[in-house]
């Protein structure tokens, strides 16, 4: 039986990794029927690409920022909760909500709150006298990476919100009223008892999570489409539109590979980490 | 040394502390909470509360916070108005559905192959899962769309299918494994030693008892296909057997561009099948997500 | 109908040898107790006539049948597991049921057979509730039923009363046996507890270390141990050991710091020749403490200073540094030590366990 659920696996995941790799090695528009080895041209063109760089920093920026902030919020937010019961626990399951969002309904919203004309968050903001002039959320470069990157954090702190919830749930009473015996209370029962057991849940929850966001193309491309100009123009909305709108398979997933390879290493730095604190 | 002889002999009568209440620390509780709670509300009442204002007011320039009047119209409109949003719907469902059936189905054979198949798999189904998590969905769609393209299956519910469940499957089979993983050991044993094989254990003792990680599986796969819009994107170019996402893309970004109210209509109507599905399984899910992770590494 | 023949029976898992090669004869209708402590091997050797593991080598056979190859499904075994193993998604019926239902026997004979295993277990009442609405006590009388529903050939038990706690032990212990008694199929019954050992077995197999140390009837193991982890092993409290070495030129006397013995001659002639130094076990009903007096014209002595003393109400067990061993007596709680109190135990040379001081092979 595992003969057969490994050669699925194989079919599933190996096929598109090989077929990937060979078309980073040739010239291969979609659509027309030219197409030719070129050896490494494509990874040369790529290191010349301000295009793909600018990508790639983007893609931290938004990775990075998003992890960051979605596991800070998640972790006070389950940390302020860890105590509701009866009917309260029902305050937790509606601040879980976004997770459950469609992403392009999330985009839809975001789009519709951050626009310029008549959106919701520039009227408070005026309105309150925070800022006098609207801020330009998704036509300046700048602050269209704040408005995606607020977005998903909205979507994503649940997550870490759940994920906490559920360690807290699994560090042992006694180990709790052992640190009550010893005087342990408020922040240092958090810092000194809690968090210690939270670090593998913090692990595997951005390590997720950074995956989910290096993929995330439904957001970016909703809201932005990857602009105004590069801007928000994520490594997956650079190849997409390599590949689809350019046509150029070969030069796409050559930046596929590139990108798979980059992952794996932080995956694997991950892994250590996990295995490390587990033993 | 000689401190200790004194406390001893000298101990002063304990004072006990009673426990003092922290109305500062509750204070701040209390804060964070009700700012998170607004941060996260917020935006669900302001999609919910444009969907309900007419035309007008969903659309003027000096937004109201609270609708002047209820209207209905929006929603009615999704399902008798010229954007195809039924069509829309019907084909998401049905694709996810199969999909998450599909996916559930292989994910469950393989994931039971694997938790049973010793430790040294562990190792190779973790990295495998990594690695397709990992890969982008962008990279693969073009070795797929080629696929396909070949097989003459672009532009079918039936290519659109393989892809959403070929992405399916490898997660899901490692969220089965978490799930099988705590199925013990001696209830299997003691199924074979009452003489059955390994299928009618699997279908008798063990999937019985993995119902939760089942449903929790399939809705996993069934929200990431419904999420999902690259495939379609990509896969379907007819908007008679479009998905929601690329269909009120589409929609949304031209012919009915600022149609704000309608666009929040048609959100609040594309969410409730997957906050309420999440909703079922929001327990196993956090299980379902993790435990794989630490286990295998 | 069914003894059970282990020839040269081995496993390893990769390099850990969990049961060196193995020679046991079973009988049919007997109860045998594997017994050693944790990790020796017990559950190994139990899975491994089960068929729940498969050899690295060697045969087994049931009767003269070899089943080797022979998958547990067809084995016509019976077992209970230690944390029982109920299929918990169905009720104690279904738990029961379930085995037979695989062997296509008719509703009405299994609902019979249920109902007459339930009686036996008293649990009939039980039949509807699912495991999780049981007592400990009560899933242990499940997994016992569900394995004599079946009229095995073969009734395997591993360390069946480790969950439960003293008291229903004593009792489930009894059942236990007159399940047995009832059911006449052939028991191999795995426990760490010695006690439980003694008080079940018609016979005991006592491993370690992967290895059967020695098989034989309660008795046997007490009076006879093969070595020194064997009569160490069986018994409460355990048997005392003080090393001796034997004078040169006095080849009846062992001494040792605050030992002196004295063998008649029939043990002496079985020590052999070059065992020089021995270590010698006392069981501690047989140290007797003496006067002085007495001490002086006994042949065999101990002589130490009172450790400890555990009162138990019926009896006392004293605790005795002799040089740098412990040695345990019992004896009747009249008897007054004071801790640090100097103590002389006389001994019957008869009741003495000689074993090698290097290999712990019993000398007699
Ligand atoms: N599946 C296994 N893989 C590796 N080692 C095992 C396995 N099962 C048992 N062992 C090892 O075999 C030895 C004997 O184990 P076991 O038979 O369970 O002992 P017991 O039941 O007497 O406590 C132990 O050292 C144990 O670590
Ligand atoms: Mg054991």
């Amino acid at each position: 039986m595992t003969a057969p659920a490994l050669a699925v696996l194989a079919l599933v995941i190996g096929y598109p990794i090989v077929r990937a790799i060979i078309l980073s090695f040739y010239h291969y528009p979609l659509l027309s029927p030219f197409r030719n080895f070129i050896g490494a041209g494509n990874y040369q063109r790529l290191a010349n690409d301000p295009v793909f760089w600018q990508s790639l920093v983007n893609t931290g920026i938004f990775t990075g920022a998003s992890v960051v902030l979605g596991l800070l919020v998640g972790l006070v937010l389950a940390l302020a909760l860890e105590r509701l019961q009866g009917p309260w626990r029902f305050v937790r399951g509606v601040l879980l909500t976004p997770w459950a969002m469609p992403v392009i309904v999330v985009a839809f919203l975001f789009q519709f709150m951050f626009d310029e004309q008549g959106g919701i968050t520039d009227a408070l903001l005026q309105r309150t006298g925070i800022v006098h002039h609207a801020i330009p959320w998704l036509t300046s470069p700048n602050w269209a990476m704040v408005a995606v990157t607020l977005a998903n954090v909205w979507q994503q702190a649940p997550f870490f919100l759940l994920i906490f919830t559920a360690a807290l749930g699994g560090v042992p009473n006694e180990v709790i009223e052992a640190a009550r015996i010893d005087r342990a209370r408020g922040w240092s029962m958090v810092a000194r008892i809690k968090l210690p057991y939270l670090r593998s849940a913090a692990l595997v929850g951005a390590l997720l999570m950074i995956i989910q966001n290096f993929n995330n193309f439904p957001l970016i491309w909703a809201m932005t489409e990857g602009g105004p100009g590069y801007s928000t123009s994520t490594l997956v909305i650079y190849v997409y539109r390599l590949a689809f709108t350019s046509f150029n398979v070969g030069y796409s997933s050559a930046i596929g590979v590139v990108w798979l390879v980059l992952l794996l290493f932080i995956a694997g730095w991950f892994i250590r980490v996990l295995r490390g604190q587990n033993s | 040394m000689t401190t200790v002889t004194d406390t001893d002999t000298a101990a002063p009568a304990r004072t006990y502390r009673t426990r003092r209440r922290l109305p500062i620390a509750r204070a701040v509780v209390i804060v964070v909470v009700a700012l998170f709670a607004v941060w996260t509300l917020w935006p669900l009442y302001w999609m919910l509360s444009t969907s309900l204002k007419t035309s007008r007011e969903a659309t003027s320039l000096t937004p109201t916070v609270w609708p002047h009047s209820l209207d209905g119209s929006h929603y009615t409109g999704l399902f008798t108005g010229s954007l195809p949003f039924t069509n829309y719907f019907v084909n998401s469902i049905f694709t996810s559905l199969v999909s998450a059936l599909v996916a559930v189905l292989i994910s469950t054979l393989a994931g039971y192959s694997f938790s049973r198949g010793g430790y040294r798999l562990n190792g190779a189904l973790s990295l495998a899962v990594l690695a397709t998590q990992m890969l982008p969905l962008v990279v693969l769609i073009a070795p797929l769309y080629l696929l396909l393209l070949k097989a003459h299956l672009l532009n079918t519910y039936l290519g659109l299918v393989i892809g959403y469940t070929s992405f399916g499957i490898p997660f899901g089979a490692w969220m089965m494994k978490g799930f099988f993983d705590g199925v013990p050991r001696e209830i299997e044993e003691a199924a074979r030693v009452d003489g059955y094989s390994r299928f009618g254990i699997l279908f008798r003792v063990v999937i019985p008892l993995s119902v939760p990680g089942l449903v929790t599986t399939g809705v996993f796969v069934f929200m990431n296909t419904w999420n999902n819009l690259l495939y379609p994107l990509t896969l379907i170019n007819s908007d008679q057997k479009q998905t929601l996402p690329p269909g009120l893309l589409q929609s949304f970004s031209g012919t009915f561009k600022t149609d704000w109210g309608g666009m929040m209509a048609a959100s609040i109507v594309t969410s409730l099948p997957l906050v309420i599905a999440f909703f079922l399984v929001q327990r196993s899910m956090v299980r379902g997500l993790t435990a794989g992770a630490l286990a295998g590494t | 109908m069914a003894s059970i023949t282990l020839q040269e029976v081995e496993k390893r898992f990769g390099e850990t040898a969990a049961l060196r090669p193995t020679d046991l004869e079973i009988r049919d209708h007997e109860f045998l107790v594997l017994v050693g402590p944790s990790g020796s091997g017990k559950t190994t050797l139990l899975r491994l006539i089960a068929g729940l593991e498969t050899l690295t080598g060697g045969e087994i056979y049931f009767g003269d049948q070899r089943v080797t190859d022979v998958d547990v499904g067809d084995r016509d075994i019976a077992m209970v597991f230690q944390n029982y193993g109920l299929y918990p998604h169905m009720s104690v019926f279904g738990n029961m049921a379930f085995g037979l239902r695989r062997r296509r026997m008719d509703r009405a004979a299994i609902t019979d057979k249920v109902q007459e295993a339930a009686r036996l277990l008293r649990i009939e009442h039980l039949l509807e509730r699912k495991p999780r609405q049981l007592s400990g006590g009560q899933r242990q009388r499940v997994a016992l039923g569900r394995a004599i529903v079946r009229d095995p050939a073969v009734f395997l038990l591993d360390e069946p009363l480790s969950n439960l706690d003293a008291h229903l032990r004593v009792q489930m212990r009894a059942e236990i046996l007159k399940v047995h008694r009832a059911v006449t199929a052939t028991a191999v019954y795995v426990t760490h507890d010695q006690v439980e050992a003694m008080t079940m077995g018609d016979r005991i197999a006592v491993m370690s270390d992967g290895v059967i140390q020695q098989v034989g009837t309660p008795d046997d193991l007490y009076d006879h141990p093969v070595n020194r982890f064997v009569a160490g092993f069986i018994g409460t409290p355990s048997m005392g050991f003080v090393e001796c070495a034997r004078e040169p030129g006095e080849p009846d006397l062992l001494t040792g710091t605050g030992v002196r013995l004295r063998l008649p001659a029939e043990r002496v002639a079985a020590l052999p020749a070059k065992a020089e130094r021995v270590s010698v076990g006392v069981r501690p009903e047989r140290l007797t403490p003496t006067g002085r007096g007495d001490a002086e014209s006994a042949s065999c002595t101990i002589e130490g200073v009172v450790e400890v003393v555990e009162p138990l109400g019926s009896e006392q067990h004293v605790l005795v540094a002799v040089g740098e061993q412990t040695v345990t007596a019992k004896g009747p709680r009249e008897e007054h030590f004071e801790i640090g109190e100097k103590v002389v135990f006389a001994l019957d040379p008869g009741h003495l366990h000689i074993f090698d001081a290097e290999s712990g092979e019993a000398l007699t």
